[in-house]
């Protein structure tokens, strides 16, 4: 009873409800405007939380993942351009719905669907996370060190079209990773004697270098693309039309969870899944791909039943199961905590606390979606003519903030021509972070197990959970090179 | 599946020739492991004169990526010479784009990069701006009045409401 008003006292605060609110409306307008993502959204929002408190910080943070996750369906559904890679499923049939007058009727149930799923999604993050970390506090370093080896077969879900590319980039990330002094022996490595370099290499600016700057770049070193408009008309979603996807929806949000719950697996896979499932076992299977609204109700409680359950490991282990939550554990370090096992232990009122704000996020996510659904015309008709040199301006003030230096501002810029570099070369950067943040955590782990082995490599191997951790890493690594050979071929 | 040099030579124009991306980033990072490799591991990781075990080496991990960069590398170039793989459609986009919209973009991101401070946070702002707007062609005079407005905005947010102190401008200080 003393926690849970602890709990309240953290949570009932006005910042937090604003913060929710703010949080999804920016990834709703983000996501519905083409060429702008979820990701670069939280990369930039990442400064502003700097003097916020923990709890709203993180919340105004998962809050926008949210909102850009439905924020992407929109523009899927009605100008065939996913807002990201996970609403790609959804234009299968809400594009067709579109064209045929029942825009609104798609929306409305990618909206619904999106909105059950992430409720369904946020109970199995309650439920789940604490029993989770509860077992990984049995977890020494090499136990970490095996979660870390699996975490980072992430890379192969995350490398795009090639995977020789992904692991390239992500070594490139293990790379910068390690510039600074040495943890152990406090000696500079890569350094170039760069007094700016001691402390590594800055988090937001590498972040807003990567996940933002390419679009500016791009924009300016392509044509400018015709300005497509588009309105939303049409019918809106029936309760028996709702009521018929209902069991779809369920059985794609408890997909979603379950993908969500796999480091790396990811919610494209999951909307594929959960469409192919619903299209195998539907009445109306034959109208699949020409504008079925069990489709759209499909794809989109695929992708948002992911949301909540890429948190849990996150919150239970400390591991980022996809690139938001790497940006959303940055968030957690910047704040002084580290995700894991030992935040269900020190910081307990604060992690049911954040629990609640992310149940009242599905309620504002119902809101503010149907609010852009009606002003959909006015958000995407801002032209990036206007909009880039403001993103712009708000990644140099961000990456400035960080540490008040002009340094971070050139290591932005220069990240930035690196992603650029990288989206040109069909090169993807999410494993580059995913390498950037894991690399410092498997040394770590790697060094203290032979510290306290003495060098004896028979500790890596001394229990039943090191050994589930290497079944899992090579089952995961088998399943990656099996998936590599059946697309390749 | 290997392509036949006949196969190579007739590919269609959606498909690049041999020096394409591929082989190209693949040479690249090959030689750029090289250097790590070769040249800035051994000269700017230093290691202590006594470690107890090789694996603590503060070179063992930038040694381990650097290496396997090196052989992916050259996996990617050799994928990039047997299968050339396709144009993508928004190369035509890319192509025949003015070089004054290049470079106002270039002169933008040179204002922030070295005159942040100088200028300050609005004035580095209010020009960069500017120069994105004429580097998108844009006419209407009232547009440019965002380019004002837009940098006060921002910074009043970051310093009134976050909290984030932003540069006033040493060139602005020095003249008032």
């Amino acid at each position: 009873m003393e926690n849970f008003s602890e709990v309240m006292s953290l949570f009932l605060s006005v910042d937090n409800f604003i913060a929710i609110a703010v949080g999804v409306l920016i990834g709703v307008v983000v996501g519905a405007i083409p060429g702008l993502t979820a990701t670069m959204a939280v990369a930039l929002a990442l400064p502003f939380t700097f003097s916020l408190e923990p709890v709203t910080a993180i919340l105004l943070l998962v809050g926008i993942y949210k909102g850009g996750m439905y924020g992407g369906s929109i523009t899927a559904i009605l100008i065939r351009t996913p807002g990201s890679p996970a609403s790609a499923c959804t234009l299968l049939d809400g594009y067709p719905m579109a064209q045929q007058g029942k825009a609104k009727k798609a929306l409305k149930t990618a909206l619904y669907s999106s909105v059950v799923a992430d409720v369904i999604s946020n109970v199995a993050l309650i439920f789940f996370a604490a029993y989770l970390a509860k077992i990984a506090l049995n977890f020494g370093p090499p136990e970490y060190f095996w979660l870390i080896c699996f975490s980072l077969t992430i890379i192969v879900s995350v490398s795009g079209s090639s995977v020789v590319k992904g692991l390239i980039a992500a070594f490139l990330g293990i790379i910068v990773s390690t510039i600074g002094l040495d943890a152990v022996y406090g000696t500079q490595r890569l350094t170039f004697d760069n007094y700016n370099l001691m402390d590594r290499v800055s988090f937001i600016p590498l972040l807003i270098g990567l996940f933002a700057i390419p679009e500016v770049i791009d924009f300016y070193t392509s044509k400018v693309a015709p300005h497509i408009r588009t309105a939303v008309t049409g019918a809106s979603l029936t309760w028996q039309e709702f009521k018929a996807s209902l069991k779809t929806i369920i059985r794609g949000s408890v997909i979603g969870v379950i993908i969500g719950a796999i480091p790396g697996t990811g919610a494209t896979s999951a909307a594929f899944i959960s469409y192919s499932e619903a299209k195998r076992t539907s009445p109306r299977k034959d109208n699949f791909g020409k504008g079925e609204v069990e489709g759209v109700a499909a794809a989109e409680a695929g992708n948002n039943g992911v949301a909540g359950a890429t948190l849990i490991p996150l919150l239970s282990l400390g591991i980022p199961g996809d690139v938001i939550t790497a940006i959303i554990l940055g968030a957690f370090m910047i704040h002084g905590l580290t995700p894991g096992p030992v935040l269900f232990q020190e910081n307990l009122t604060l992690v049911y606390a954040l629990f609640c704000g992310i149940l009242v996020s599905s309620v504002v996510l119902l809101v503010v979606g149907n609010a852009a659904i009606k002003y959909f015309s006015l958000i995407a008709d801002i032209p990036k003519t206007i909009l880039l040199p403001i993103v712009l301006m708000f990644c140099i003030y961000g990456a400035y903030a960080v540490n008040n230096s002009t340094f971070d501002i050139g290591l932005m810029l220069a990240f930035g021509i690196l992603g650029f570099v990288f989206n040109r070369t069909g090169i993807a950067a999410a494993p580059f972070l995913i390498g950037f943040i894991l690399g410092p955590m498997f040394e770590d782990n790697l060094r203290r197990t032979i510290l306290i082995s003495k060098g004896d490599p028979s500790v890596f191997f001394r229990g039943p959970i090191t050994w589930v951790f290497v079944l899992l890493t090579v089952a995961s690594l088998a399943f990656a090179v099996r998936r590599y050979w059946v697309t390749r071929n | 599946m290997a392509i036949s040099e006949n196969q190579i030579a007739d590919a269609p124009a959606t498909h690049y020739g041999r020096l394409n991306p591929n082989t190209i980033v693949g040479a690249a990072f090959f030689i750029l492991a090289l250097v790590f490799l070769y040249y800035i591991i051994p000269n700017y990781i230093s290691s202590p004169p006594f470690m107890q075990h090789p694996l603590l080496s503060p070179k063992f991990l930038p040694q381990v990526a650097g290496w396997s960069v090196l052989v992916l590398s050259l996996v990617l170039m050799v994928s990039g010479l047997r299968v050339p793989p396709e144009r993508e459609p928004g190369d035509e986009l890319r192509r025949g784009v003015s070089v004054i919209r290049q470079g106002l973009m270039v002169a933008a991101g040179v204002v922030y990069a070295f005159f942040f401070e100088q200028l300050g946070a609005i004035g580095s702002g209010v020009l960069a701006c500017v120069l994105l707007f004429l580097a998108s062609g844009l006419r209407n005079p009232l547009i440019y009045l965002l380019a004002a407005a837009f940098p006060v905005l921002v910074t009043l947010l970051f310093i009134y409401l976050l909290n984030v102190p932003l540069p006033a401008g040493e060139l602005w200080e020095a003249w008032f």
